[in-house]
């Protein structure tokens, strides 16, 4: 399992990192993405599930730190 | 956060964690506060006020004053330009209720002790967005603040008959609206840096450069034409901001009791794919907005009115959808409008 952690970066930084992470997985393949930028979560979640990723949200904190889990399926295209 | 450059002049977006419009607290956090705090709009002499873009009282039978006020974090770095957007932005509240005589700004500003040297680059810029609608700068405040903003509190007059709010769209009413959006992935688009530069101009096919300076221009443009050519046509009016075109469609449904569909989105052109690329969620009307357009429902008696008050003006505008009989806010399979200036 690959893990990023894109804590301290704001958009679009974060899709853009997640992005090229994600680009370097096979099917089946997961990405954990830790972060602390709210807009990040919605954004990421947005962008990969528009892409044919599973994401699967591990923590989501009032505070705005989060935890994503992004699997690659056999629908995911990187764009 | 990225740290300031130091030797190279300062880039003011990086002196902020949210840029423009994307700094605003949600639609729901901002219901809770006023009714938490039993702020309403009963007050003697009020026409309007909270839950619309700006507050009117009634001076006397044929005088209304409107007033606003708005501020937000840099969304350029070129701090002139900056001004231009910030007092652009705050001016357009009062557009949008058709206020558009005596227009006066009281400016709102925080910097940085490092960046203190630009604020006078900034009232510049909001000099001449101010000067170009016939208004001034009157006075204003000014602080020390570790995330720079700039902006202001505007008041301007109208004939209490010309003004407009977001409660009088009627089923059947058709939607005009008058930018088209795509500003916050034009500028997100500026702000990634080297490392992704690539990236974003792969996923456009026409140089980022100009999406950037399209989007600086259609910020930097005033509403007060759009007003003077709606005003006296429309049922209702708002203007697109940090909540996005849906967001703000959302208003008028729950203001005016009516249900919107939007049918069409008019972009600028490369902006669907770099919001594509950030997850902003430009295609789905959600993609925060600064200095947007109006937005401008019209009764069909009227629409051709309108439309030649657009044209003889020079305003931009393009349908986006309808108010119907249900209520909310949503997408109906819409058009993508590519438009370049």
């Amino acid at each position: 399992m690959t893990h990023v952690d894109v804590t301290g970066e704001v958009c679009p930084r974060p899709a853009l990192i997640v992005r090229r992470e994600l680009s370097e997985l096979e099917e089946g393949e997961t990405l954990i993405v830790e972060g602390d930028y709210p807009p990040a979560q919605k954004n990421l979640t947005r962008s990969c599930e528009k892409r044919g990723f599973d994401v699967n949200t591990i923590e989501s904190a009032e505070n705005g730190s989060f935890e994503l889990e992004i699997t690659v399926t056999e629908f995911a295209s990187i764009g | 956060m990225t740290e300031p450059a130091t030797t190279e002049p300062p880039r003011l977006t990086e002196f902020a964690d949210l840029h423009g419009c994307s700094c605003k607290v949600g639609q729901s956090e901002l219901d809770d506060l006023l009714a938490s705090a039993g702020v309403d709009e009963d007050h003697p002499h009020l026409l309007f006020g909270v839950g619309e873009d700006a507050g009117a009282r009634l001076l006397s039978e044929d005088l209304a004053l409107v007033q606003t006020v708005d501020f937000f974090t840099p969304i350029v770095d070129a701090p002139t330009e900056f001004g231009r957007i910030a007092a652009c932005n705050a001016l357009s509240d009062a557009f949008a209720t058709g206020a558009t005589a005596n227009v006066s700004c009281l400016v709102v500003m925080g910097l940085p002790r490092e960046l203190t040297d630009v604020a006078s680059d900034i009232l510049v810029g909001m000099s001449e967005a101010l000067e170009e609608v016939d208004g001034a700068i009157v006075g204003g405040h000014t602080t020390v603040n570790p995330w720079p903003f700039a902006g202001g509190a505007i008041t301007a007059t109208a004939d209490p008959g010309d003004l407009l709010t977001s409660e009088g769209a009627s089923p059947g009413d058709r939607l005009f609206l008058t930018k088209p959006l795509g500003v916050q992935a034009a500028m997100g688009a500026h702000r990634v840096g080297s490392e992704f530069e690539k990236t974003v101009r792969n996923a456009i096919e026409r140089p980022m450069e100009e999406v950037v300076s399209e989007a600086i221009a259609w910020m930097t443009t005033p509403n007060r034409d759009a007003a003077l050519a709606v005003r006296d046509h429309a049922t209702a009016c708002t203007d697109v901001t940090g909540f996005g075109l849906l967001g703000q469609a959302r208003v008028i449904a729950a203001n005016a009791d009516v249900g919107v569909e939007i049918t069409s989105l008019p972009v600028i052109e490369g902006t669907p794919a770099l919001s594509e690329l950030f997850g902003y969620g430009l295609e789905d009307g959600e993609s925060a907005e600064t200095s947007g357009g109006l937005l401008v429902a019209v009764s069909e008696d009227e629409v051709s009115a309108m439309r030649t008050a657009f044209d003889r003006r020079d305003v931009f505008a393009r349908e986006v959808g309808t108010i119907t009989t249900g209520s909310g806010a949503r997408l109906v399979n819409p058009t993508l409008d590519p438009i370049s200036r």
